[in-house]
């Protein structure tokens, strides 16, 4: 017998959620899904959330179990009790929820929107298919897994504290036509891409790649789209001259000079931004926090300048 | 025991300290660090932005000279952790690429096998089963009465499958730790979130959020001091705290240690001689816990 | 009362098609009960055909020929040859509005051999074919945002008919529970199957005739509804899909003794059979004792295709396999067993998606259906994998133009807001006050389990007539059941409630048909009657309500090139 606490919220009944518990055999080869559905057609009917493929190919049943997002059809409810033999079912985060686990998916959908999502080619179609070479393909082909589910949505850190960003699953959206050779507005796209609340607002917790239940893992598209956006030389931003200046740091010394990225960073020309980083960059001095101000560089550097000249110039 | 230190870019940078308490830790547990003076910067998943097969090729370099050393290899940064294992993952897993890397790296003089040599963290180190024996032993002056919430940086944790821990959405690796130092470990949610620090360039409001968000969550769940492994979170939690306070995250305040800061203070080393007066948010508190 | 110029119900590759057509010129609202991405179109894995010749010459006239044989002759031939004309345009066209394709070497859209195709003619993308298509087709409609309406999670309960005129249809909003009128010049039904009236299924939980049901309560038949594919390779117990890519890439079937069994039944064409054939072999096996471990298992063995085959062409397979029963197909044969999957029949169209009526194609004037709802029929008795994608869009698209081209020539018909409304209301209102003490979960796992057991792959007039006589009894207690929730905001438990009457009229009338129909032929087999009798069954049966219950008729087949012949692989 495991138990099944189950946050509860219905707007017609009460304002506040509240937890319920819900005693549940978990039969061998139930999936969490199969779990879901028996207390809410043997237990308690008024238990509302979405499903409908079982197969882990429409998104529609990504809630949260024990604290994070999953896909619940493609988990072994047996897998997911904890050791106090509780598992604790929440609806997604960072969307506001319905009822019970259903949450509105409007923000998702709207960010998804904010992208283009749909191929814009610069050339007419010819008669036949479009030509794409099975190592383009491959470059897309994982994104255009995502389906949709919100799982990478719910768990996303910056979209937490950040309404404003786009967040992992329009980025990868995102990068399936950055990369997709029959498009042909790469450049607009990371362009648009690159502004706030886009590609450099990620914060690399990789709570997306952790929780997406398919091959689309969003913070790694988004990476991919970074180097497409340095490619193309869209470079006025923090995000792109902060990975700029680093690499650079890089190659003149082997390490890291933590006092020259920061200004190149925000811009040398950036007056408010530089003046922004003083009280932290004063705070530090004064407790001698602050790096050596004569940047030492690592044994053997010379070998780094050379792979940066194999592979970077 | 004898290990490869990979000191990362930050140890020897703006937190000084966590290099220093890092050889005292290891001083007084008897472990030998022979530090990879000649291993370029991780590239802390930025160089990769920039261009990923240098990235891999600068790590899988760094993997090579552990590997000529027949030293398995340590770090003292969540973030160098995560990115040197993703650059083993890349080469382990794809014949073709890893020939690709070595042919850069052999005109330098090196080679990267593969399959030779652990990369693990510090905090990994203690927690297997030797480490926390020799932790046991070593203990001299327990942190009775001490809460520690762990922050656990998330490059040490996700992808789970590059990870060291078993259960990357609860793991328990520093707590175990916590608990032979005489610590009482606190568990809060955001333990395993992220410090905002990667984005505090580009968001800075967004940053500052993450990263009081769970400073809250830490002292509200009470929470005397937070211990971090990786010393770009130590930054973001400590060095910009006063920005933090300014957005109106009332009741987050709260010092931030490196954890070799932590074993050190077990092992006996005073709070200076691990560098603790050097962090913005003061310490002071906790020595007179200890002293309790 | 919300007002647009076409209604479209169904948001699957069908439905989003001929939005997309709609919207050229008029204003379209598409309807779903889910959200578009998650229509079950998505699920289909293996690929959608079409005479490209990318890795084989091949034709047209094969692709025609191929599609009929697997028919068992029952398709409609003059249509099949427009519906295979017109594939490899449909590709092209897919792949031009951005749809993800696999690719040959040289470039071209890649394409697999499949079970009753002559050549490998199914394009894919990885094994999520249905899923590629049905994102390029959203991507398409939200850049068509201006012009098309999409209602997510809204439920289509009623069609307003006025004569022969179709004026629009009753709704409602899941998440307010509000009744609604829509009130169209012309709607498309693009509602999909009906497998969840089976216990063994691949369909999705939105699978239950909703739309179906409905033209039938308004008097329009149901035609062939006896043909339900069983797909050989259903998840043992749950029933989702392994594809038959899985085949088409080289997989084999054992059964318990090791055997590739399929010898004996397709000697020629071995696993890659027509559907219907396999499914029959893998339950004769069983039946005969020789499943896996003696339980009804078959194994679909893909160990000899090696790991990078498999990681190319069938990663999502293998992920299902190891979530779903934990085997990993590349160390461990998995374990399936036939699952019903596809409706061959549904709701009566000519070759363009007009609704007819009758035996003589009177139209239902504004009433047009596509895709797995309706039965034009290409498929005949028997639907060759792939082919339900290229189905969903070549006649999605058809039915789009001819309801645009429809609409552009009459105004928007009067229709009866309050009356219409309040039927619907009254539905709900009857649910929430009925107070009996059955349990419509148990009435819901009655129906599946008598239907897979006695209207499945194999069947006899026996079984068929206990399967009615059941159906029927659960109609009755039906009316005795329970609701717990009686809320208004997304009660999904009224919907399922709705969702299962739907499943019981239609698990009646496929068993009606079922009976009714003395011969085997395609998906349908009857023991008692194991030869296919073209005598007296070469047609379409067409099931109608009517006041004394249910009445069949019967409509010729449409015949141009292809004379019936045995039928053998």
């Amino acid at each position: 017998m495991a138990t099944f606490r189950i946050k509860r919220y219905n707007p017609e009944k009460q304002a506040e959620s509240y937890y319920e518990e819900f005693e549940l055999d978990i039969k061998h080869g139930m999936t969490l899904l199969d779990c879901m559905n028996e207390i809410k057609w043997t237990l308690d009917g008024s238990f509302t959330y979405r499903m409908s493929c079982r197969s882990a190919i429409c998104g529609s049943c990504a809630v949260k179990a024990n604290g994070h997002s999953l896909l619940a059809c493609q988990r072994q409810g047996a897998h997911l009790v904890k050791d106090d033999d509780t598992i604790v079912l929440e609806p997604l985060g960072n969307m506001k929820p319905i009822k019970d686990l259903a949450v509105d998916f409007k923000p998702f959908w709207d960010k998804i929107d904010k992208i283009n999502p749909y191929l814009q080619p610069n050339e007419k179609a010819p008669k036949e298919e479009r030509k794409q070479s099975p190592e383009q393909f491959r470059l897309i082909d994982d994104s255009s897994t995502c389906i949709m589910c919100g799982a990478c949505y719910s768990d996303c850190n910056v979209l937490e504290v950040d309404d404003n960003f786009l967040g992992p699953a329009a980025l990868a959206k995102a990068q399936r036509f950055v990369q997709d050779s029959r498009d042909g507005k790469t450049l607009e796209r990371v362009r648009d891409l690159s502004k706030p609340g886009g590609i450099w607002d990620c914060t690399h917790c990789a709570e997306c790649v952790e929780r997406c239940p398919k091959p689309a893992q969003p913070f790694h598209r988004i990476k991919e789209i970074m180097t497409v956006a340095l490619d193309q030389g869209v470079t006025n931003n923090n995000g792109a001259r902060h990975a700029l200046s680093f690499t650079k740091s890089v190659k003149s010394s082997g390490s890291l000079n933590e006092n020259i990225i920061p200004v190149e960073s925000v811009g040398i020309f950036n007056i408010k931004g530089l003046f922004d980083l003083l009280p932290v960059g004063l705070r530090m001095f004064f407790k001698g926090k602050n790096p050596p101000i004569f940047h030492k560089s690592i044994d053997d550097v010379e070998d780094v300048k050379r792979i940066y000249m194999e592979l970077d110039e | 025991m004898k290990f490869a230190l990979f000191t990362g870019c930050v140890a020897k940078g703006a937190t000084r300290e966590l290099m220093l308490s890092t050889m005292k830790s290891a001083e007084g547990l008897g472990i030998e660090f022979v530090e990879m003076k000649s291993a370029a910067c991780c590239g802390a998943g930025v160089v990769s932005e920039k261009n990923p097969l240098l990235a891999d090729a600068l790590n899988a370099r760094t993997l090579a000279i552990a590997e000529e050393q027949n030293l398995d290899l340590v770090t003292i940064c969540s973030t160098c952790q995560g990115i040197l294992k993703k650059t083993e993952c890349h080469v382990d897993t794809d014949a073709a690429y890893k020939e690709k890397v070595n042919n850069v790296l052999e005109e330098g003089g090196h080679h990267y096998a593969g399959g030779k040599i652990k990369v693990q963290h510090f905090a990994n180190v203690l927690g297997t089963e030797e480490g926390l024996k020799l932790l046991r032993e070593k203990v001299k002056r327990p942190l009775t009465g001490l809460k520690t919430a762990a922050f656990y940086g998330c490059y040490v944790l996700r992808p789970s499958e590059l990870s060291l821990y078993d259960n990357t959405d609860d793991p328990t690796g520093m707590e175990e730790i916590f608990e032979i130092l005489g610590a009482t470990p606190v568990y809060y949610d955001s333990r395993t979130k992220c410090c905002g620090f990667p984005i505090i360039m580009m968001n800075k409001d967004a940053s500052h959020d993450m990263a009081g968000n769970a400073l809250i969550d830490a002292v509200d769940s009470g929470a005397d001091c937070v211990v971090t492994g990786c010393p770009l979170c130590h930054l973001s939690l400590d060095a910009y705290q006063p920005e933090i306070h300014k957005m109106n995250k009332k009741g987050c305040s709260v010092p931030i240690l490196h954890l070799p800061q932590l074993v050190a203070l077990a092992l006996g080393y005073s709070s200076q001689e691990l560098g603790m007066d050097t962090h913005v948010v003061t310490t002071t508190g906790l020595d007179k816990i200890l002293a309790q | 009362m919300i007002k647009h110029d076409v209604v479209i119900v169904g948001s699957g590759l069908a439905g989003m098609r001929a939005a997309l057509e709609v919207c050229k010129d008029l204003d379209v609202a598409v309807l779903s009960k889910v959200y578009p991405t998650r229509s079950h179109s998505g699920a289909a894995q293996g690929g959608i055909a079409a005479s490209l010749g990318n890795s084989e010459p091949d034709s047209w006239e094969e692709h025609f020929y191929d599609t009929v044989k697997g028919g068992d002759f029952l398709n409609d031939q003059d249509a099949v040859e427009e519906f295979v004309k017109a594939a490899p345009s449909v590709i092209y066209e897919l792949e031009h509005l951005g749809c993800v394709f696999s690719r040959t070497p040289n470039g071209k859209i890649a394409q697999r051999s499949f079970g009753g195709h002559s050549k490998p003619r199914a394009c894919f993308s990885a094994d999520r074919t249905g899923h590629a298509i049905l994102h390029a087709l959203h991507e398409q409609l939200l850049k068509s945002a201006k012009s098309v309406k999409i209602y997510s999670e809204w439920y289509m309960h009623s069609l307003i008919l006025d004569g022969d005129r179709c004026n629009g249809i009753v709704v409602s909003d899941i998440r307010t529970g509000a009744v609604e009128v829509m009130q169209a010049r012309a709607v498309i039904f693009a509602t999909g199957g009906y497998g969840r009236v089976f216990n063994i299924t691949s369909n999705a939980f939105a699978g239950t005739a909703d739309g179906v049901m409905s033209a039938y309560r308004a008097g329009i038949p149901i035609e062939d509804a006896e043909f339900v594919q069983y797909h050989p390779s259903g998840l043992y117990r749950q029933g989702i899909l392994f594809s038959e890519a899985a085949r088409g890439e080289g997989g084999y079937l054992l059964n318990g003794k090791g055997e590739r069994f399929m010898e004996k039944y397709a000697p020629s064409r071995m696993e890659l059979a027509p559907r219907d054939i396999v499914a029959r072999a893998e339950q004769s096996e069983m039946d005969a004792g020789r499943g896996v471990d003696g339980k009804d298992i078959i194994h679909l063995d893909l160990r000899h295709l090696g790991k990078a085959r498999i990681m190319e062409r069938l990663p999502q397979i293998r992920q299902l396999g190891i979530d779903f029963i934990g085997v990993d197909c590349i160390t461990d044969p998995l374990p399936i067993q036939p699952t019903a999957h596809y409706s061959m029949g549904g709701i009566p169209v000519d070759k363009f998606g007009q609704v007819i009526s009758d035996a003589e194609g009177t139209p239902v004037k504004g009433f047009f259906a596509a895709g797995e709802c309706a039965c034009v029929s290409v498929h005949g008795a028997n639907r060759l994998g792939t082919n339900s994608l290229l189905d969903a869009v070549v006649f999605g698209e058809r039915a789009g133009k001819v309801a645009l081209e429809y609409a552009k020539t009459v105004g928007h018909a009067p229709v009866n807001e309050s009356h219409e409304k309040t039927k619907v209301l009254e539905l709900f209102e009857e649910i929430f006050q009925q107070d009996g003490g059955e349990c419509y979960n148990d009435i819901r796992n009655e129906m599946k389990t008598i239907m897979t057991e006695n209207c499945g792959v194999f069947r006899d007039a026996d079984r068929l007539k206990v399967c009615i006589e059941t159906i029927q009894n659960l109609r009755q207690r039906y009316k005795k059941g329970k609701v717990t929730d009686k809320g208004k905001v997304f009660n999904t438990e009224v919907y399922e409630i709705i969702e299962l009457g739907n499943m019981l009229g239609m698990a009646e009338v496929i068993a009606t048909a079922a009976l009714a129909r003395n011969e085997s032929r395609g998906g349908h087999h009857r023991t008692d009657f194991p030869k296919r009798d073209d005598q007296n069954f070469l047609k379409h049966s067409l099931v109608y309500l009517t006041d004394d219950g249910m009445e069949i008729k019967y409509k010729p087949v449409v015949i141009t090139k292809h004379q019936p012949a045995e039928r053998t692989y």
